[in-house]
């Protein structure tokens, strides 16, 4: 592991900066919320423990009503997706099974957004493909950031994605007011953009300050 | 500890062709020597065997051991050197030092805390990154450079050997690229992974670290504590018993990393269930000859001076962040006799520093696929593309290119379209090897490299299944929801490889390190105490009048709950005793469907069948290692 990831992780970063756990976990405002809202006892639990029932609803869900699941149930499985793994962002990172929370996120992120693409019908499916893949990017830049930069993407970015939980709720409503190819096709163009614009930048950034380090060590070294 | 001939890795010798070497230099490609390191304090302590100065004034060519070292280290962009001597030494050390040119000083202390208490000193003022190390080290420019030049490394150390351990290098304990524990003449570690060949190098953000770990460790070196004498002695017996038993042809093998037992600074103490301290035979049953003796003696008289050792355990036992740079096959030896450094010079020159750090270059951590049937070509790719000067990003940025070539071809959904994606697909996961080694191989290390590496990896991989997914629907057999499945199952794992390391490293983070008055380390009072309760629970039995093999494991009445944790660290144990198997730990590297293996079942499907079945063995592949390595995931968190 690179030394700017262990930065990062480390005793003195822990404090300021949210674990490495949480960034990976890529929750937004209402996760988050949710998150405060549990009582004290609850949230010394492992996380693994409110994050695997939401997740597990949402597996049932597709197991039995697949792409046929009417709307208002589909709903109420999301709710509970949400509410659950959502929850799971104020308990423990600390415990043994810590380390389970963040890749059931996605799974239930990404089982979600494709789900509902299946509820509007095939024709949705290569949109849903589409915005996984920008999504992809940004939560393999997520990692990959925090460990080769030590950094995490601009807050704005973080805002404009919504969160897992936020981009569930939207995808849903997209269902629901009927623009769904279309309106995935559009996200996903839009959050590719950012996305991978911002990281663009970010390394113009972060290699433009490099350069100048490195430019003041050749002119110490020439005296 | 044995013969210094013994300390080098048997390796066969190719024709003699030094990088730095005047033939050589033609034909090295570009590396990079940027100043990573800013001073070197240099430890001229040791004395050496014949008497008369120290190790690190032996003579060396024209000049000497230190003034060869102090070479290399200018030639990394070291700027300044400070050696620390002894006072009766001084003058000969400083008429060297004129002789090396450059910024060297000198500085003389009569112990090695006043050693430490200068280390302090040095590393409290100044800025930029600070390497310790010995004087009478001989080794490659390269394998300094490897720790020195690696911007990847901020504070860490050259590490040596596998199981085996190294006369004059003391053992380490590292876990996920990281020391945790580490043993000194006064230290012990639990369970050792590696050798500490002396080199510590301390990046700018340590260097106050550094500096409280000298200063505490000189305090107690002052007057040394009952425990650390104790450990000393214990060493002593040790090191003798590792002699005698290689004088007897029973001795450990230094020969190739494999070998499973404990070399003699694994600890005999060290081995959770194997002897301890008070199983080693007494001294006296010990007969050695005169040149061993006189080995014994020159060992056990450099170790109070061993301060790189104790500074090292001082960094780890206050929570610094330390990595490892491995020596890899490169030549090693701290040559305190005249003798070992005429066997030092004859190994030394006699290795083809181009073909070691070539074969370094490849990843050791690497799949079946990648190892077998990429790494031996892409490896020569590497070194053509290194002679033509070109960069890792450039190979990446070339590899990416070909990526979406394949997909292009792919999505074409006709026969030639797939075998012709098929085999660019190759091609790209090959010039996706090549960067790395490129990199490995010349040094050129960048944050952004890595970054731009990982991302355009799953960029091909992606853009490969929207390419036969575009494909399939051309052909008339829509496929998405299995492209979706495919790309998330992917994301998925590769999110729960990245948890479960961060994971692991918050784990290593939160154990607390003993204070470094303490001999053991904390796993080795653990098993300390494991013995003890055994020992008191046999004597107890023995006081009954029963057997003590009809104990039960434990000292307290089994509960469940200790019978299935115990079941299930059986099981764990068992899981890694068949690695020893060189099939069945690539068989479960290949079950794990690393990147080689998903590349490789990619082509062959699409080539040979349609995209449809390409995901579906995915898919199926995946989800079989998904829970596979869940599985073992969960077992080792829960028991640990």
């Amino acid at each position: 592991v690179s030394a700017a990831a262990a930065t990062a992780t480390g005793p003195h970063a822990a404090t300021e900066r949210p674990s490495t756990l949480a960034v990976y976990r890529d929750d937004g405002p209402l996760a988050r919320a949710l998150g405060r809202a549990l009582p004290r006892e609850i949230a010394r639990r492992p996380s693994v423990l409110l994050a695997l029932p939401g997740v597990l609803g949402l597996v049932a869900a597709l197991a039995v009503g697949g792409a046929d699941t009417p709307r208002g149930a589909a709903a109420a499985v999301l709710a509970w997706l949400v509410a659950w793994t959502g929850a799971s962002s104020g308990a423990s990172h600390r415990d043994r099974l810590a380390w389970a929370a963040p890749p059931l996120v996605r799974l239930g992120e990404y089982a979600g957004l494709v789900w509902i693409a299946t509820l509007h019908g095939g024709a949705a499916e290569p949109a849903a493909f589409a915005l996984l893949c920008a999504l992809a990017f940004r939560h393999y830049d997520l990692v990959y950031r925090l460990r080769h930069q030590g950094a995490t993407p601009a807050a704005w970015v973080d805002a404009l994605s919504l969160g897992w939980e936020g981009r569930l709720v939207l995808a849903f409503v997209l269902l629901v007011v009927g623009a769904l190819p279309a309106a995935y096709f559009a996200w996903a163009a839009l959050l590719a953009v950012v996305f991978v614009g911002e990281a663009v930048v970010s390394w113009v950034r972060h290699s433009r300050g490099q350069r100048t380090v490195e430019y003041e060590d050749e002119e110490d070294e020439g005296q | 500890v044995t013969s210094e001939v013994r300390q080098t890795q048997t390796q066969t010798v190719d024709p003699p062709r030094a990088l730095t070497g005047a033939t050589g230099v033609a034909a090295a490609p570009r590396r990079r020597t940027a100043a990573p390191v800013a001073a070197a304090v240099v430890l001229a302590t040791a004395p050496a065997r014949d008497g008369g100065g120290p190790a690190a004034l032996l003579p060396w060519e024209d000049g000497t051991v230190l003034s060869r070292l102090l070479g290399q280290l200018s030639g990394l962009g070291v700027r300044e050197a400070h050696v620390l001597t002894r006072p009766a030494w001084r003058g000969a050390v400083e008429a060297e030092a004129e002789r090396a040119g450059g910024a060297v000083r000198v500085h003389a202390a009569g112990a090695v805390d006043g050693d430490l208490r200068r280390i302090a000193e040095l590393s409290a003022q100044g800025g930029g990154a600070l390497v310790v190390l010995y004087g009478d080290i001989v080794t490659h420019r390269e394998a300094l450079a490897g720790l020195l030049a690696d911007p990847r490394i901020a504070t860490g150390i050259l590490a040596g050997g596998g199981a085996t351990a190294r006369p004059f290098a003391f053992r380490v304990r590292g876990r996920r690229g990281r020391l945790v524990s580490a043993a000194s003449p006064y230290h012990a570690v639990f369970r050792p992974t590696a050798s500490f060949l002396g080199v510590l190098k301390v990046g700018p953000g340590d260097r106050a670290a550094l500096a409280d770990a000298a200063e505490r460790v000189a305090a107690v070196t002052r007057e040394l504590p009952p425990a650390w004498r104790d450990e000393l002695d214990r060493k002593a017996r040790m090191w003798r018993y590792a002699l005698y038993r290689a004088a007897h042809g029973e001795q450990y093998s230094d020969a190739d990393g494999d070998a499973d037992g404990p070399g003699p600074e694994a600890d005999a103490l060290g081995e959770d269930d194997g002897g301890e301290a008070d199983a080693l035979p007494a001294s006296g049953a010990l007969e050695l000859s005169d040149e061993d003796e006189a080995r014994l003696r020159e060992r056990t008289a450099a170790a109070p001076d061993d301060a790189v050792a104790m500074l090292l355990v001082g960094m780890i036992r206050s929570g610094a962040h330390v990595s490892l740079s491995h020596l890899r096959a490169l030549y090693w030896a701290r040559t305190l006799s005249a003798g070992a450094v005429d066997s030092a010079r004859h190994e030394i020159t006699g290795y083809d520093e181009d073909r070691v750090l070539l074969d370094s270059a490849v990843k050791a951590s690497d799949g079946f696929f990648t190892t077998f049937f990429v790494s031996p070509y892409s490896r020569y790719l590497a070194r053509w593309a290194a002679r033509r000067g070109f960069t890792p990003n450039q190979v990446t940025t070339v590899s990416v290119l070909i990526g979406v070539l394949a997909a292009a071809a792919f999505a074409t959904g006709e026969r030639w379209g797939l075998i012709a994606g098929a085999v660019l697909l190759q091609a790209a996961f090959t010039t996706d090897c090549v960067d790395g080694q490129l990199a490995r191989y010349t040094r050129q290390f960048s944050k952004l490299g890595a970054w731009l590496d990982s991302v355009f990896d799953r960029t091909k991989e992606y853009a490969a299944f929207a390419g036969l997914a575009i494909g399939a629907s051309r052909a008339g057999d829509p496929v998405w929801l299995l492209a979706c499945s495919a790309l998330a199952l992917q994301s998925v794992r590769h999110m729960a490889d990245f948890s479960y390391g961060a994971g692991q490293q918050q784990v290593i983070g939160a154990t607390g390190q003993p204070p470094v008055e303490q001999s053991g380390d904390t796993w080795s009072v653990a098993a300390d105490a494991r013995r003890a309760a055994r020992r008191a629970e046999i004597e107890a039995a023995a006081a009954a009048g029963r057997a003590p093999a009809e104990l039960p494991e434990t000292a307290a009445p089994a509960a469940p709950g200790d019978r299935v944790h115990g079941l299930l660290r059986g099981v764990l144990s068992a899981w890694h005793v068949v690695d020893r198997l060189g099939a069945v730990r690539w068989l479960k590297k290949m079950i794990a469907f690393p990147i080689g293996e998903r590349f490789a079942a990619i082509s062959l499907t699409a080539a040979l069948f349609t995209p449809r079945v390409t995901f579906v063995v995915l898919l199926a592949w995946g989800g079989f290692a998904s829970l596979y390595t869940l599985a073992g995931r969960v077992l080792r968190s829960v028991v640990r």
